[in-house]
């Protein structure tokens, strides 16, 4: 995915860079965008892409234009060229200053990377480009009504009619598609069996005729995900990626990489309004020792953080292993498990630790950080289930890290 | 965060040390007396053949400086066999305290015998039900020491007794004596994981036959010398519970009912996938831990509670789990799990279960 020898930046020696980093972002990034990002302001790009401020806008295009919403892909597509190493750099000086992520698009986190390895030289040019560049922001298509866990039943039909696809079917848990341009698909191209080798990978432009969303009311109180329709969308035949029936390698790759993205978040989403010791200070109070009052409380706040730093340590495990290719490659299995469930585990804390306040989304006597925090809870009550379900994960982790034998019934 | 080539080759060779030299039964024959007080005193030259007591002493003092993360990988594969050895009460808790505590005469007086097993040593620190090192009651009173110490570890076939007490100055201090002193009488005791861990009653030991140590931080030594035991303890843990994990998902993957193995079943299958999630999460705050220790990075003692806390929540689980999924031969004697699941509970109370570690955790972050 990098290509170290494109970009002249590749050749300096790493505290050369990191010097020349800090300060191109000293430079670029206003004092604004070094404030935590909060939601309303992130930028998700796109064709009806407004910025919330001037300086918003400054600091995405400084990094548009250094390579930086993409920092490891190639130059030729818009990114920086960078090897990981330089683009862990690069993500250090950024938090180290503040600075705001500068784009947010599942077209880098999920459908770039997966192009990179199976896209066409023009889909690449065309695609990674605009996604770089914030143009064009995507959606996913990938759930149906009946195909949740089980995707490979998905039933979205793509009909061959000679230079362009039919499309006809529905898809579900698109994330924000009512606000996205283009949407990435498996779509039915054979039945024949297994499913798996009759689905293929398909860029739909939204605009297209035929295509319709409806959100869908979720239990934060928000609606955050759609559901798509297709009604006779006419596809050109070129947005298929990779081969005719072969879109579940693409998807696999795909799903990588959400899944790395779900469990590496953090620093992306908003701060939640206090940080779990203040609130649970705030709640509950301490004693003239500096003990919180609750004592079960504060004995599973150490647990909860004694995990999540363990979280990281794994992460930073992970990454030595790679650099020094000691790579045990069981370790990336765990993270989505894990790391959604201890993401739970604080939210459960902090409804805990809020009691009365903890009780309404609504509440105008309830401070909008703490009600937030509330639906907050609620909300990341899909994280166990979006991309892979917990139970899936648990059981590619039997298959895969412990090779357990396979049985009847199950995935 | 990861083994250099060096360690890695270590862990190599000692994996197949302990395989050979000490497989569990070796513990289950054990007698208990003599030369098999609490240890083979065979199998313990022969680690010491090996180098083991000069893993992580700086080469100024002749030690390989091999590092922390090297002394763990050593411990975890004495942990996947559950090896009864004077590694945690002579090499780590004993050298450390001399070489945090002690004056440089000292440690040019006694280091060099027990980096040879010519000598061991153990750490009496242990007075009450659970591990709480601030509570310290033995003490020097009229040139005499008295008190009791608890669950002090392999003091049958040692030398010298590293003994933490109050000073009549009021400040603590490491009284250091022969087990043979007058004055003092040792209540042996063999634990249920077949390790010994002995009380020491102390009637006015002379303090003629006490050395006390004479280093310029003997209280943020003490500290020290309990942080890096506790990591270093678990790490050992660590292996144990890799161990017996993998013997159970071996097990799972023979054992059939309903025509079918047992590993099949998918409730079986998550039961394992979470032990192992579980495991690799603990062990990646007790390699963390370990290389802090390398490093001397910050907040040693802070991520010395983490270590210890995951370690004993983990291997609590994956053992009990284990006797479970073993099914009736589970609870027999004649499969080594129940030992791995005694083993667990022993090592908890060692230098700090999870609620006390917990609670260090809360206050060192003010909470």
């Amino acid at each position: 995915m990098s290509q170290p020898e494109s970009h002249p930046l590749s050749k300096e020696p790493l505290a050369e860079f990191r010097a020349d980093i800090a300060s191109w972002l000293e430079a670029n990034c206003p004092l604004s965008q070094r404030q935590p990002i909060v939601r309303e302001e992130q930028i998700w790009g796109g064709r009806r892409r407004v910025f919330p401020s001037q300086d918003a806008q400054q600091w995405f295009e400084a990094c548009r234009d250094r390579g930086f919403t993409a920092p490891e892909w190639p130059v030729e597509y818009g990114g920086a060229g960078l090897n990981a190493e330089q683009a862990k750099v690069l993500k250090q000086e950024m938090t180290r200053l503040g600075c705001r992520p500068p784009l947010y698009c599942q077209g880098l986190w999920m459908l770039g990377p997966a192009l990179l390895v199976y896209g066409n030289e023009a889909q690449k040019r065309e695609h990674l480009t605009a996604i770089c560049r914030g143009e064009i922001r995507w959606a996913q298509g990938y759930s149906e009504p009946s195909a949740g866990s089980d995707l490979a039943n998905l039933k979205t039909k793509a009909e061959d009619c000679g230079d362009h696809f039919l499309v006809n079917g529905t898809k579900i848990w698109t994330t924000k598609a009512d606000e996205a341009d283009w949407i990435f698909c498996l779509v039915r191209t054979s039945d024949v069996t297994p499913k798996q080798a009759g689905i293929s990978f398909l860029l739909i432009d939204m605009a297209t005729e035929g295509v319709s969303t409806s959100p869908i009311p979720l239990i934060s109180g928000e609606s955050e995900f759609c559901q798509t329709f297709f009604d006779h969308v006419k596809v050109p035949k070129a947005n298929l990626v990779g081969e005719l029936n072969g879109g579940w390698a693409v998807a696999k790759e795909l799903l990588k990489h959400e899944r790395k993205m779900m469990s590496a978040f953090e620093g992306m989403l908003e701060k939640p309004a206090m940080e779990l010791l203040e609130l649970a200070d705030y709640a509950v109070g301490s004693d003239a020792q500096g003990r919180l009052n609750d004592a079960e409380l504060r004995s599973d706040m150490s647990r909860h953080l004694m995990r999540e730093t363990a979280l990281g340590q794994l992460g930073e495990r992970i990454y030595w292993q790679g650099k020094a290719q000691q790579i045990d490659p069981r370790l990336p299995l765990l993270m989505k498990h894990l790391g959604t469930s201890e993401a739970q585990a604080k939210d459960e804390l902090i409804l805990r630790a809020l009691g009365d306040e903890g009780l309404s989304m609504e509440d105008p006597n309830v401070s909008a950080g703490l009600r937030k925090m509330v639906k907050q809870w609620a909300f990341n009550k899909s994280l166990t289930i979006a991309g892979g379900t917990s139970e899936v994960q648990l059981n590619i982790i039997a298959k895969r890290a412990l090779g357990m034998p396979s049985g009847e019934g199950k995935s | 965060m990861i083994l250099n080539e060096e360690q890695a080759m270590l862990r190599e060779t000692v994996a197949q040390f302990f395989t050979e030299k000490a497989p569990i039964s070796e513990l289950r024959s054990l007698t208990g007396a003599g030369d098999e007080q609490g240890y083979d005193s065979q199998l313990w030259s022969e680690m010491v053949e090996l180098g083991l007591p000069g893993i992580t002493v700086p080469e100024a003092h002749d030690g390989l400086e091999f590092g922390w993360m090297g002394l763990g990988a050593i411990a975890q594969e004495a942990g996947r066999c559950l090896v009864a050895s004077p590694l945690l009460s002579s090499v780590v808790l004993a050298q450390n305290l001399l070489l945090n505590c002690g004056s440089d005469a000292q440690i040019a007086i006694y280091l060099p015998s027990l980096m040879s097993g010519e000598a061991t040593a153990t750490v009496a620190l242990d007075e009450e039900r659970f591990f709480n090192p601030d509570a310290v009651a033995t003490s020097e009173v009229s040139g005499a020491l008295k008190g009791h110490k608890t669950r002090v570890l392999d003091v049958g076939q040692c030398s010298h007794i590293f003994c933490v007490a109050e000073r009549a100055s009021g400040e603590r201090g490491i009284a250091m004596f022969a087990p043979s002193a007058e004055g003092v009488t040792i209540g042996s005791r063999r634990m249920m994981d077949l390790h010994s861990a002995d009380s020491i009653q102390l009637d006015g030991v002379s303090t003629e036959d006490v050395v006390w140590l004479a280093g310029d931080d003997v209280e943020g030594g003490i500290q020290r010398t309990i942080d890096q035991a506790t990591i270093v303890l678990a790490a050992e843990m660590m292996g144990s519970a890799r161990e017996v994990l993998e013997r159970t998902v071996a097990y799972l993957g023979e054992r059939e009912q309903f025509d079918v193995k047992l590993g099949t079943f998918q409730a079986l299958q998550h039961r394992c996938a979470h032990m192992y999630c579980e495991l690799e999460l603990a062990e990646s705050a007790v390699s963390a831990a370990l290389t802090a220790l390398d490093h001397a990075g910050p907040n040693v003692s802070l991520l010395a509670s983490s270590a210890k806390a995951l370690a004993n929540d983990c291997f609590t689980l994956i053992s009990s789990e284990a006797v479970q999924l073993h099914g009736g031969m589970g609870v027999t004697e004649e499969m080594d799990i129940g030992l791995f699941l005694k083993r667990s509970r022993v090592c908890n109370q060692l230098l700090g279960g999870s609620s006390y570690h917990r609670d260090c955790y809360a206050r060192l972050n003010g909470f």
